[in-house]
């Protein structure tokens, strides 16, 4: 872009006529206002930024899912803290004045602004420096006999893995693949004992383990069963070791969905039975 | 012939890698370092004196044989093949992150950009400009990533060390040349002029030249 361009897009605070694709990042976006409003970083203009910022967010078109969570993270810390703004600002105060909290978000959002321009520099000289260097042709292949011994220093455990995943690759392709049903979770075989039990007092362990006796249908509902009774939402009883199992409602607990009780997100909703 | 400078020359010429002073020491049996570093000097300053197409650099910790980037032209048109793909603007980024705060962590890195680096590391890993160098010691033992010999020599580095210094605010590189270095990275403000996402990374060199 020549200077005489870069003149017109400050002069006229209206002509942010920008090819939002480029950006890479909100970081990256934000850079870009604060520098088209010719903005110090001490001294982030909340209402102006955030105010951009959204404006943009609407014309961009993300690549992914990820990127466009990240925009939105950005967009929402923003949002928290022009919302700051809109509460009355004591007497003493400046235009913009923050609560304590708020003002630590803002100057770690400077922070991390002046962090990524410094990058960004740097990423603009490495440019430079690879042009440069793509002038330069030196030989790519030695001339002589290689070593007897490899040389280690630059490989890494990385390219051992990407070597490893290929062939295991090759082998899947080579292979014809077996078509599985999806796999069992916990979580839902304990929803499915707890609502069979709204209409009954007990089951049998059979018989919603399912009588082809799969093994990974019989881990999961085992597992489902083990938790429910830890829960304290049903109760088991087994007469004799190998015998049958039979699942009573608790009647002293309350009806209530797997998910609440949940300890935490390790819990059996993310273990998957054919793993 | 075979006086060492000579010797020098062809070792220069058939290796593919940098080779150190250490290496030309041992190879050319002389007393020191300081002496294989001198005879590569005495190489450079002889093929500079007689306008070779040739020259020495020290990159990636030893000493390499180039070509001049005036015969470029030539060399690509011989090539009949594009040049090699240069890295994208978010690889660039990312790689100067890792070669500042090397050994680093992808979530460090992730924090600094803004956006998940994950697709951007692999592509450099690919590429041998980075390498995993170990495990970080806190929760999910993340790996740590640093730059290679590879990285140095892609763009002429003699080590991590040559890399631009950066303190405080970097200014916009335009608004750098008109006002003069030095003064507004002082006042750790983002310098006046606007700034277009940068499109052309070849326009902001000289606020950020490598020290000497």
């Amino acid at each position: 872009m020549s200077p005489e361009t870069v003149g017109a897009l400050a002069g006229e605070p209206g002509g942010l006529t920008v090819r939002v694709e480029s950006f890479v990042g909100p970081l990256d976006l934000l850079l870009h206002l604060c520098r088209t409003n010719e903005m110090d970083l001490a001294h982030l203009s909340v209402r102006t930024i955030t105010d951009q910022y959204l404006t943009h967010l609407e014309s961009v078109r993300f690549q992914d899912l990820e990127t466009a969570g990240s925009f939105m993270v950005m967009a929402a810390t923003l949002i928290y803290l022009k919302s700051k703004l809109l509460l009355p600002a004591g007497p003493d105060d400046g235009a913009e004045a923050l609560d304590e909290e708020g003002e630590i978000l803002r100057q770690e959002l400077a922070e991390r602004l002046r962090e990524y321009a410094r990058i960004k520099a740097v990423g603009a000289w490495l440019a430079l420096r690879e042009a440069e260097q793509a002038l330069l042709f030196g030989r790519t292949s030695s001339e002589l006999p290689p070593p007897e011994d490899v040389p280690l220093e630059d490989l890494s455990v990385h390219l051992l893995q990407r070597a490893l995943q290929r062939l295991i690759e090759e082998q899947k392709r080579q292979a014809p693949r077996e078509i599985e049903p999806n796999p069992l979770s916990v979580l839902e075989r304990m929803n499915e004992i707890l609502a069979l039990l709204r209409h009954t007092w007990s089951l049998l362990f059979s018989s919603v383990a399912g009588r082809e006796r799969i093994r990974a249908e019989w881990v999961v509902t085992l597992l489902a069963l083990l938790e429910l009774v830890r829960l304290g939402q049903v109760r088991a009883r087994q007469a004799e070791p190998f015998g049958e199992i039979t699942i009573e409602k608790n009647a002293l607990s309350v009806s209530e969905p797997a998910r609440a009780a949940m300890p935490d997100d390790r819990g059996p909703d993310g273990e998957r039975a054919n793993e | 012939m075979s006086e060492a400078v000579d010797v020098l020359e062809a070792l220069l010429f058939a290796s593919d890698a940098p080779i150190e002073a250490e290496r030309i020491q041992e190879v050319l049996e002389l007393d020191s370092p300081a002496a294989a570093r001198e005879l590569a000097d005495a190489l450079r300053r002889r093929l500079d004196g007689e306008g070779r197409a040739l020259q020495v650099l020290e990159v990636g910790g030893g000493f390499r044989l180039v070509t001049r980037p005036e015969v470029a032209p030539w060399l690509v048109k011989l090539q009949r093949s594009k040049t090699k793909s240069r890295l994208s603007r978010p690889a660039l980024e990312t790689l100067a992150i890792i070669a500042y705060r090397q050994p680093v962590s992808r979530p460090d890195v992730d924090a600094i950009r803004g956006v998940n680096s994950e697709g951007v590391l692999d592509n450099l890993l690919d590429r041998r400009m980075i390498r995993i160098g170990g495990r970080k010691d806190s929760p999910g033992r993340p790996f740590l990533y640093e730059t290679t010999r590879e990285f140095l020599v892609a763009f002429g580095l003699r080590d991590v060390s040559d890399l631009p210094k950066v303190e405080g605010e970097l200014m916009v590189p335009d608004a750098a040349a008109a006002e003069g270095a030095g003064e507004a990275a002082d006042a750790g403000e983002v310098a006046a002029a606007a700034d277009s996402p940068q499109q052309d990374p070849g326009a902001s060199g000289p606020d950020v030249a490598p020290r000497s």
